[in-house]
């Protein structure tokens, strides 16, 4: 069931009566039907993958209090460490498996061994990538002590499982959200407002923006060899637009909608193609994980704590475990490790922290400046996009390759009857909205709301992609 | 709450209006169509007069050459369509009539087409626009599984069909972006593809025994006066169930078999159509056939 589904139009509304007209009485009431709303929201892709949520969630409730009652150090690290294993076995048997598999029979067979390596005909379970790690933090909070165990089942379930962030996050911490799901929810009109607003804007990225950037960009990448230099550097806009209208509309909607139960989610995007260098753009993008990967494994490996090497060790190791977080293959792991590259620099020169202000622009030559640094790192950004779109580095590489060496910059009609730049007016007003309300969640609220709003339905209605009916990126991951 | 509830309603009615609005607007807009394709082309006519009127799929489309029978002093019009099923021909013919169109032959291709009787998708999205101005498109799509939600709610089917009516084609269509549908009175030429699949399988088609739309292009042209010719088209040599061209022969007697009337692979384009050089030899004989006084 996708949110930008006609199932989840209804699913949406029913939950929501059901929650503040009948399940309303306590905390608890309410909780226990979004747990089922969940586990049903879930099951709609596949029941049989609800038994992994269930043990999931089991399994780190159980470890989760072990741990906190464990009299000695031993026997705290037994069930942190069963814990840790355990999720992260689940995940690599479900979604990394097989890459390394078929990775080592390759690797032997450039070596002159001929292997047959044993592949599991397994399908990777929506949203595992994502529950996993809300466990994971969850486990390693109370092993550090940061929080105490929570022993009401009902709650920690729905910390896991809550709909609107099981399959696409944000990755939410116990810190954040426990403390919410113990409490009976008011309801708040301004907050389901806001709501609303994050909805219709999510929407507005993902149908408007994402689906009909991904007509464009998947006719260049599809077909990069007879594509010339202008329209593969429009493939890597588009496909960067197109990534993000898809994931930050998701969660937008994921948002918005958890809003209209009363329960406030973490921020997981903030206009990330205005940033000013590298650093800023992975504090502005999907902010959930990387400040998941800062917490939980570049402090815990050092941070920037030690030596210059211990720094770029870590800063490696963060950049590449992302890329391969998203996906079991290369391409995502050479992504992490270009992005660790733009990083390097910022990190040696110690100006990794240098665009932690807002950007105010005027007619100067200091502003001029700020644009040209936003226009450079999202180049950058594009150009490690093109990795990450990419079937295969052979791929991506030739893609490159064509974007400079081609040096041809006519208009060019796509395979799928277009023309390639036939999209550039429709980015342009949509950084023009993001630009002008970077300050705000979304641009719909405030004056003349009424109007924005009207305006967002008919481009929802009229500018949509629809026929080429697409399901949200980050679900594969 | 009663704040909230008020407030979703707002939405729902603003969303409502602007399903209202945008439905008004883009049929006004395809109301004006003329020269995009051949579907707005007839919908925004008024009578006409031809000796000859083509139907059919893109089996018609490419391989009747209408200036061919314009030589022959024949008005004539390729009204053939490329993906379209006999559904479409049928909906075509019956619109011509409903804007009372003087036409003398209709001929129609009729062979793999007759294995079914679904709409083909994107060519009858193209009649969709005009469902609440024509009462000819509104009965034909009547009897569809999804006519109510086509027809009722404002600005579905402008959503279901984006990619054929959508808000690329209303633009195209308001700034009078030419296409050439209509080039060549409506023939639409192939040619020689390198590497072309020059391989059938029809072993599983069976042509429907009284094909709804096939017997009703047969019914208006009776009514109308309009003298039928149904053929079957060629098709490349190497066909597998090539005896599917008999088996229509033995369900619809009247359809004349054309098939092997050009085989050599260098007439055609792929498979199932011919390449210019065939499509000229084709209608050459169509010609002698029928408008040649012998």
């Amino acid at each position: 069931m996708f949110f930008n589904s006609l199932a989840f139009a209804v699913f949406l509304p029913v939950v929501f009566f059901l929650y503040w007209f009948v399940f309303n009485k306590t905390k608890s009431t309410q909780n226990a039907l979004l747990i089922v709303a969940s586990y049903y929201f879930y099951s709609c892709w596949d029941w049989r993958f609800l038994f992994l949520l269930v043990f999931s969630t089991f399994l780190d409730y159980y470890t989760g209090i072990q741990i906190e009652k464990g009299k000695s150090e031993k026997s705290r690290k037994f069930w942190f460490w069963l814990s840790i294993l355990v999720n992260l076995g689940f995940l690599g048997i479900f979604k990394y498996y097989n890459f390394f598999a078929a990775s080592f029979s390759e690797l032997l067979g450039s070596v002159g061994i001929k292997a047959s390596p044993i592949l599991l005909n397994i399908i990777l379970p929506v949203g595992i990538s994502f529950y996993t790690f809300h466990g994971l933090s969850y486990v390693i909070d109370i092993y550090y002590k940061r929080i105490k165990a929570e022993y009401n089942f009902v709650d920690y379930s729905l910390f896991v499982s809550y709909f609107p962030l099981l399959v696409a996050g944000p990755i939410e911490r116990a810190t954040h959200l426990l403390p919410q799901v113990k409490v009976k929810r008011e309801f708040d009109f301004q907050v389901a407002k806001e709501g609303i607003y994050q909805i219709i804007w999510g929407l507005v990225k993902k149908v408007v923006i994402a689906d009909t950037c991904a007509v464009y960009a998947n006719a260049i990448f599809d077909h990069y060899t007879s594509m010339n230099s202008f329209s593969l550097i429009l493939g890597a806009v588009y496909f960067a637009f197109q990534i993000y209208g898809d994931f930050s509309g998701y969660s937008d909607i994921a948002l918005g909608v958890s809003k209209l139960f009363g329960l406030d989610l973490l921020r997981n995007f903030n206009y990330p193609y205005f940033s000013r260098d590298i650093a800023e753009f992975w504090r502005r993008w999907h902010i959930s994980l990387s400040s998941w990967f800062r917490d939980y494994l570049y402090i815990p490996l050092g941070g920037s704590k030690g030596g210059l090497w211990m720094k770029i060790r870590n800063t490696f190791i963060i950049f590449v475990v992302s890329g391969f977080w998203h996906g079991a293959n290369w391409t995502y792991v050479v992504w992490g490790f270009i992005n660790a590259v733009y990083f390097l620099p910022l990190l040696l020169s110690n100006s990794n922290r240098n665009n932690m202000d807002a950007i105010h622009l005027k007619f100067n030559f200091d502003s001029a400046k700020v644009l040209l640094s936003i226009l450079y790192t999202f180049s950058l950004t594009c150009i490690a996009w093109i990795f990450f779109r990419a079937k295969s580095i052979t791929d991506a590489v030739l893609y490159l390759k064509g974007m400079i060496a081609n040096r041809d910059f006519s208009f060019q009609y796509l395979d799928n009857g277009r023309y390639s730049y036939e999209l550039l007016l429709m980015i342009v007003l949509f950084v023009l909205v993001e630009w002008n309300n970077r300050n705000k969640i979304e641009p719909l609220s405030g004056k003349r709301s009424l109007l924005k709003l009207a305006l967002a339905i008919a481009a929802i209605l009229a500018l949509g992609t629809y026929s080429d009916y697409k399901e949200f990126i980050y679900f594969q991951f | 709450m009663k704040k909230f509830l008020i407030y979703t309603v707002k939405i729902i009615v603003i969303t409502a209006l602007a399903a209202v609005v945008l439905d008004g607007l883009y049929t006004a807009i395809f109301m004006q169509s003329a020269n995009r394709g051949k579907v707005e082309t007839v919908v925004n006519s008024t009578a006409k007069k031809y000796d000859v009127v083509i139907l059919g799929s893109s089996r018609a489309n490419n391989h009747f050459v209408s200036q061919m029978f314009e030589d022959r002093g024949l008005k004539t019009f390729n009204y053939g369509m490329s993906g379209g099923h006999l559904f479409e021909a049928s909906l075509m013919l019956k619109l011509m009539i409903e804007r009372k169109y003087v036409i003398k032959n209709v001929i129609l291709e009729a062979d793999l087409n007759l294995s079914g009787e679904k709409k083909s998708e994107g060519i009858s999205a193209l009649f969709l626009p005009y469902i609440h101005n024509s009462e000819t498109i509104r009965k034909h799509f009547e009897n569809e599984e999804d006519f109510c939600e086509l027809y009722y709610i404002p600005f579905y089917r402008y959503i279901k069909y984006d990619e054929k009516i959508g808000f690329r084609e209303a633009l195209y269509t308001v700034i009078h972006k030419k296409t050439s549908m209509l080039d060549n009175l409506g023939y639409y030429p192939l040619f020689k593809t390198k590497g072309a699949n020059m391989k059938n399988n029809i072993v599983n088609l069976n042509p429907l025994p009284h094909n709804k739309y096939y017997e009703e292009i047969k019914g208006v042209c009776k009514a109308n006066n309009i003298n039928f010719i149904a053929v079957m088209t060629p098709m490349c040599e190497n066909v597998k169930g090539i005896n599917y061209f008999d088996k229509v022969k033995k369900a619809y007697p009247e359809i004349l078999n054309y098939e092997n009337v050009v085989v050599e692979n260098k007439y055609f384009s792929s498979c199932g159509h011919m390449n210019d050089a065939g499509a000229k030899l084709f209608t050459a004989k169509i010609i002698n056939d029928f408008f040649v006084k012998k």
